[in-house]
């Protein structure tokens, strides 16, 4: 893999960018906050819409059930399906379904826990979460991509083994 | 009016990274860890291990040891329940509602203030558990299938009140620790020492900040604030209707739940501004914790004043608007009466004495805002002690009147969770990054 550290976030994005569209390896950047332009969605709200809906859903019935069924009890005269009072557990449930599904979600789409990856061995990976900004390329055509980075005036270009 | 900084001139995300990460990697080994931090951490600990002592005897001892009885069944158990959870809302709602607001100077107090959320929550979690009397049954409160074939009680708001607890506490964690894990993942790449970069390196799970690894970040942090928002509302809500839902004179009012939810925003803003105020200086934080945050924090802290101040006149004037004698009468108690000196101590430390943030010379003032801000919480200690203790000792049959006073036990107790909020602070002010350096530099990059 070539790795390349860039001065700026610009340099990256425009370096990944004429990577990308060479065709020429994965390409893979890394900074150590959110990308500035970054266009893609994420299917995350969505889902935890849903753990949402299944928490809120799944806590009301539980509660239905447990009244009616399995365990009805006269507390005060009341109907044993008194739905107002489900309420405040629901909502709990549903947050508490939503946040978890986003949490889990995240951790299986952004691939953690992963505690080791080759790119690791290069003393260049150490910058990006401290402020700096690199590009590992996984090439398909070596050549190519020392072309194209060094079109784009990197600081640092090194290549290690994948 | 000159707009105060958010962030000091000259400031750049390399020297906010060094200087954040300095203060939990003490990269320059000449440099130990400060004196004022081991002599907090020791007065904390022996407060921490008063709490233990107390903690053990009641078990051993049950709770007998303990100054409730009939008719003040509820005492410092739920009060200081109340107090701190109360306490813990300040982080949620500076982190999850001014992250919904966009507002820039949320982003240098989140972290501290979040921390805040998670070591108060822990102290508020303990009160009802040991409060069951049998604290080792308390998983009876779960909805899980079991021998007996009972269930919890879905209409009580005690139960409602776990749920919203269980929910908060877990959500607030997963919501801190998902802010962390860029910043861990910064500890870990600047660590010098094997077994500094092991501890981030496990921590961090292997964060890089790549692109995949972003793409997915910001939607979850800002859903989770999006949610985090009602369910700070919703708990304190729920906290209120614990009360509310009794039919004890003082408690059966639809105003509880809101007005709960005023004194957790109250209670939360003012902890945060006492345990900024020390901090500051002590961790050479005045670049990224500037007087606009100070400012920011005392107008908030004025306005949720002015919000609990209403619920105080609206409680008197519903109570003579009503048709309720006993409500009348618990009123007049609780102004002239045995606990007299508790509510006007409430009204005094709550309404009044935030007023003097009105001048913007008193809220830039460390000292006098340190002092407000801690006659604040012992006021809220006190309205919750008026709320719930008064309203216990003088029911509405005259013959079953009682009084309520505190044993040793139970203030050594409230002692222990002092103690113990301060250590688990004290530890992750050691141990993690106190600002969340992520986000500062996503803001940095933007122009000032």
């Amino acid at each position: 893999m070539i790795i390349a550290s860039f001065a700026t976030e610009v340099g990256l994005g425009k370096a990944a960018t004429d990577l990308l569209s060479r065709n020429v390896g994965r390409v893979e950047t890394y900074l150590g906050m959110e990308p500035q332009n970054d266009q893609e969605g994420s299917v995350l709200p969505a889902a935890m819409l849903c753990g949402g809906l299944a928490g809120g859903t799944g806590g009301f019935l539980m509660q239905v059930w447990a009244t009616t069924i399995s365990y009805p009890l006269n507390i005060g005269g009341r109907p044993d399906f008194s739905w107002p009072s489900y309420v405040p557990a629901t909502f709990e449930l549903a947050v508490l379904g939503a946040v978890l599904t986003g949490f889990i979600g995240y951790f299986v789409l952004a691939g953690l826990p992963h505690l080791y990856d080759p790119v690791d061995e290069s003393d260049r990976m150490r910058q990006p979460m401290q402020g700096g900004y690199v590009l590992v390329v996984y090439p398909s055509d070596r050549a190519a991509v020392w072309n194209t980075l060094s079109a784009h005036a990197p600081i640092g270009v090194e290549e290690t083994e994948e | 009016m000159t707009a105060m900084p958010v962030i000091a001139p000259g400031e750049t995300a390399q020297s906010m990274t060094e200087r954040i990460c300095d203060i939990t990697l003490r990269e320059d080994k000449s440099v130990r860890t400060p004196l004022w931090w081991w002599i907090a951490f020791g007065l904390s600990l022996s407060l921490l291990g008063g709490g233990v002592v107390s903690v053990l005897w009641l078990f051993y001892a049950g709770l007998g040891i303990w100054g409730i009885d009939w008719p003040v069944a509820w005492g410092f158990d739920i009060l200081n329940y109340v107090w701190w959870i109360a306490i813990a809302s300040g982080g949620t709602f500076i982190s999850a509602l001014f992250f919904l607001l966009g507002v820039e100077w949320r982003t240098s107090l989140n972290r501290l203030a979040e921390s805040l959320t998670l070591c108060a929550a822990l102290c508020a979690a303990i009160f009802p558990i040991l409060h069951l009397g049998r604290p080792w049954f308390f998983y009876w409160l779960f909805p899980y299938p079991n021998t007996m074939g009972l269930w919890a009680q879905f209409r009580s708001p005690l139960v409602w009140d776990f749920f919203a607890i269980l929910a908060y506490v877990l959500c607030s964690t997963l919501f801190w620790y998902f802010g962390l894990l860029p910043d861990f993942a910064t500890l870990r790449d600047r660590a010098q020492g094997r077994g500094q970069r092991v501890f981030y390196g496990i921590l961090a799970m292997g964060f890089r900040g790549s692109n995949r690894q972003w793409r997915h970040y910001r939607p979850v942090y800002a859903v989770t604030a999006a949610l985090m928002a009602p369910l700070v509302v919703s708990v304190h809500s729920i906290v209120g209707m614990d009360f509310a839902g009794a039919a004890a004179t003082g408690w059966h009012s639809t105003q509880f739940p809101p007005f709960f939810v005023f004194g957790a925003a109250l209670s939360g803003f003012a902890v945060v501004l006492l345990v900024l105020l020390p901090l500051r200086p002590l961790l050479g934080l005045q670049p990224y914790i500037t007087a606009r945050h100070i400012d920011v924090l005392g107008r908030l802290l004025l306005t949720s004043s002015l919000c609990v101040t209403y619920a105080y006149i609206m409680d008197a004037f519903s109570t003579f608007y009503g048709p309720d004698q006993a409500d009348r009468t618990m009123f007049l108690i609780r102004v002239s009466g045995l606990y007299a000196p508790v509510y006007w101590g409430t009204v005094i430390l709550n309404g009044v004495l935030p007023q003097l943030f009105w001048w913007r010379s008193f809220r830039l003032n460390p000292v006098l805002t340190w002092l407000i801000c801690f006659g604040v919480l012992v006021g809220m200690w006190l309205e919750r002690f008026q709320i719930i203790v008064t309203s216990l000792a003088r029911t509405q049959l005259p013959s079953s009147w009682g009084q309520y006073t505190p044993t040793f036990w139970e203030w050594s107790l409230l002692f222990g969770t002092i103690g113990l909020f301060l250590t688990t602070f004290l530890l992750i002010v050691r141990l993690i990054p106190i600002v969340a350096m992520a986000e500062m530099r996503a803001m940095l990059r933007r122009p000032q």
